[in-house]
């Protein structure tokens, strides 16, 4: 981005970032061009990738806004974590130079990104002065599962925010925020995931906005454990970053929302647990290796336990689970095995919770599926104490 | 005549008697050189111990990743494989320095030789050590990686990876040491063949599920795209 640009840019209100999967094409354009129709009364800047692949086509815009086609936008999904941190790192960089009030970014299909989505994102940074509005979904009870079963319950018991999605992918930020997170040293901060981390430890104020159901790209069963992994690391890197915060949090407390909340009503086919099952069941007949590196022999018992169970009967307490995922933190800390393999070590107990959570809300409500992630919640709450006795004194024996 | 037998008798025992004298000096001194050596040994391994636990050899090892050097170790304890290997060691020169004592000539050839051969002991031992680690690697990526694809025989693939790769560790750690070169080479060629056929045979047979599975995803992706309900982003 050339210097006289950010001249140009001088006087922009807000900066708006999208960072489509699937790359940039007509669809993005056709999404820009319905995006850019939104009258805000304000001055937004929106970085785009370019539409084509030998430059961009500007398209006629009111003066209010103004597009930038950014190159280094792009979602890899091989490298999900990563492309989209770069990404949104490249957006951050150039809001900052600007000196935008406020920044938002959109990582969803942008089949599914409404103009109220800008509005939503952008108006309580603008308006209400707050540093980080997260997104909420309209979700049905099997969706967003590694957000269901980990990421939301873990945030929230570790840094006591409920935020519903820590990990986005769609954030509006205040310039205040923006500044911590383009002052720190590249690497550092994971720019996604450590977003909600980095406003809750410093006081910054947070509220989350419901923009609706978004699209998702279709499953990709073969590529569970390096999704898993992707997430996760940032996370836990997190938790080791954090740890002298957490350690003091107590509770969670419910933050500011905006919009209106919306279910999606749970779709028609029936989860195949079997293949869950399945999957759960030969990891533990081999990886009891792994495992007993990572876990107390009390965890290892439980889940031999649920070894022996029917497919009928399957079931994962929560207390197993969330105890589960404190450990692998905790191994994650202390380097027990690798990184990489600590974490994909964990795909299979991961399979066998979502079967277990699957089987319990088959054919229940929306309302009874967020009882059901209520009541996780409160488990991780709960047994926070456990972990961070683990953390503190790691070598004590842990029967 | 009895009296040349009575001579040549007195004659042998006498020899025998005084080379015997003549090899006393030197072997007490290298019984004194091995008890001294014993003792610096003693020594030297109390206060590296010490000086080992004192720094958490163990848990820093660990902490580092060298998790399979104490599953190789007397009572799983790196900090007593460094100390014994250490200990040893001084015993061993101790030994070779009462060798000395009984031929100088004999004990200088024979020293410089084994110091010629310890770099070799020394390469053999650190191939050996790097071996064994990346085969526990490599094995453990193996295994979680085929559970994680939902493979039947993950632990076979995983044990065969381990065993490939530790024979080719331990054909190099030979061949350093220049023990049976010709023999380490041919039987490693038929070993390392073996694994990999039988490994081959194994995957190949086994891997038939798999394959069939996979094209039953992929002819009936478009309809489980939309019937299946779990989502995991």
């Amino acid at each position: 981005m050339r210097v006289w640009f950010f001249y140009l840019l001088g006087g922009v209100d807000v900066f708006f970032g999208v960072v489509p999967p699937g790359g940039a094409g007509q669809t993005v354009e056709s999404a820009i061009a319905r995006i850019v129709g939104v009258d805000l009364r304000l001055k937004i800047a929106l970085v785009h990738p370019p539409f084509t692949a030998n430059g961009t086509e500007p398209l006629s815009v009111s003066p209010q806004w103004h597009l930038i086609a950014n190159t280094q936008l792009a979602q890899d999904p091989s490298m999900l974590a990563q492309s989209l941190g770069d990404s949104f790192r490249a957006i951050f960089d150039v809001a900052q130079k600007t000196g935008a009030r406020a920044c938002a970014a959109v990582a969803s299909d942008l089949s599914s990104t409404t103009v109220d989505w800008i509005s939503l994102l952008l108006r309580p940074v603008v308006d209400d002065q707050y540093d980080l509005v997260a997104p909420c979904y309209a979700r049905h009870p099997f969706e967003g599962m590694i957000n269901r079963a980990i990421v939301y319950p873990l945030v929230r018991a570790l840094y006591g925010k409920q935020i519903r999605n820590p990990m986005g992918p769609d954030f509006g930020i205040s310039s205040r925020l923006l500044q911590r997170v383009a002052g720190t040293q590249h690497g550092r901060l994971h720019t996604l995931p450590s977003l909600a981390a980095e406003a809750v430890t410093n006081g910054m104020a947070l509220c989350q906005s419901h923009l609706g159901p978004r699209v998702y790209a279709p499953p990709d069963w073969s590529n569970l454990s390096s999704l898993l992994a992707q997430v996760l690391g940032p996370l836990f890197l997190d938790v080791e970053r954090y740890a002298a915060h957490w350690q003091r949090a107590r509770g969670s407390q419910a933050i500011q929302e905006f919009g209106q909340p919306m279910f999606v009503a749970a779709a028609e086919s029936v989860v195949d647990v079997s293949r869950l099952i399945d999957s759960f069941q030969l990891g533990a007949r081999n990886l009891q290796e792994v495992w007993g590196i990572i876990l107390p022999p009390s965890t290892q018992v439980e889940l031999r336990r649920m070894v022996r169970q029917s497919h009928a009967d399957f079931r994962m307490p929560d207390v197993t689970w969330a105890h589960v995922v404190y450990d692998f933190a905790l191994a994650h800390r202390l380097r027990t095995i690798s990184r990489d393999q600590m974490l994909r070590a964990l795909t299979p107990i991961y399979l066998g919770w979502v079967a277990s959570y699957a089987m319990e809300l088959e054919h229940a409500s929306p309302e009874a599926a967020e009882d059901r992630l209520e009541k996780l919640c409160v488990v991780y709450e709960d047994t926070k104490s456990y972990f961070v006795s683990r953390w503190r004194w790691p070598d004590r024996f842990n029967p | 005549m009895w009296d040349q037998v009575g001579r040549t008798l007195n004659e042998s025992t006498f020899s025998v008697l005084s080379r015997l004298a003549s090899l006393l000096p030197g072997t007490i001194a290298l019984m004194a050189a091995v008890l001294f050596a014993a003792l610096v040994a003693w020594l030297a391994g109390l206060i590296l111990r010490r000086f080992l636990r004192s720094l958490h050899f163990d848990e820093r090892l660990e902490a580092w990743g060298f998790t399979s050097l104490a599953e190789f170790s007397p009572r799983q304890s790196p900090t007593l494989l460094v100390t014994r290997v250490v200990a040893w060691s001084i015993v061993l020169l101790g030994f070779a320095l009462g060798l000395g004592a009984f031929d100088a000539a004999l004990t200088s050839q024979l020293t410089m030789r084994l110091f010629d051969y310890l770099p070799n002991v020394f390469t053999a031992v650190v191939v050996l050590l790097a071996g064994s680690i990346v085969a526990r690697y490599l094995a453990r990526n193996v295994l979680i990686e085929s559970v994680n694809m939902n493979l039947q025989y993950a632990r076979l693939l995983s044990l065969g990876v381990k065993w490939l790769v530790m024979v080719c560790t331990i054909a190099m750690a030979l061949d350093h040491l220049q023990i049976g070169s010709g023999i380490v080479h041919l039987a490693f060629g038929i070993l390392f063949g073996g694994i990999v056929l039988a490994l081959a045979l194994a995957v190949g047979l086994g891997s038939k599920e798999m394959v069939s599975r996979s094209l039953e995803r992929e002819s009936t992706r478009a309809a489980s795209d939309t019937e299946e309900p779990i989502r995991h982003l």
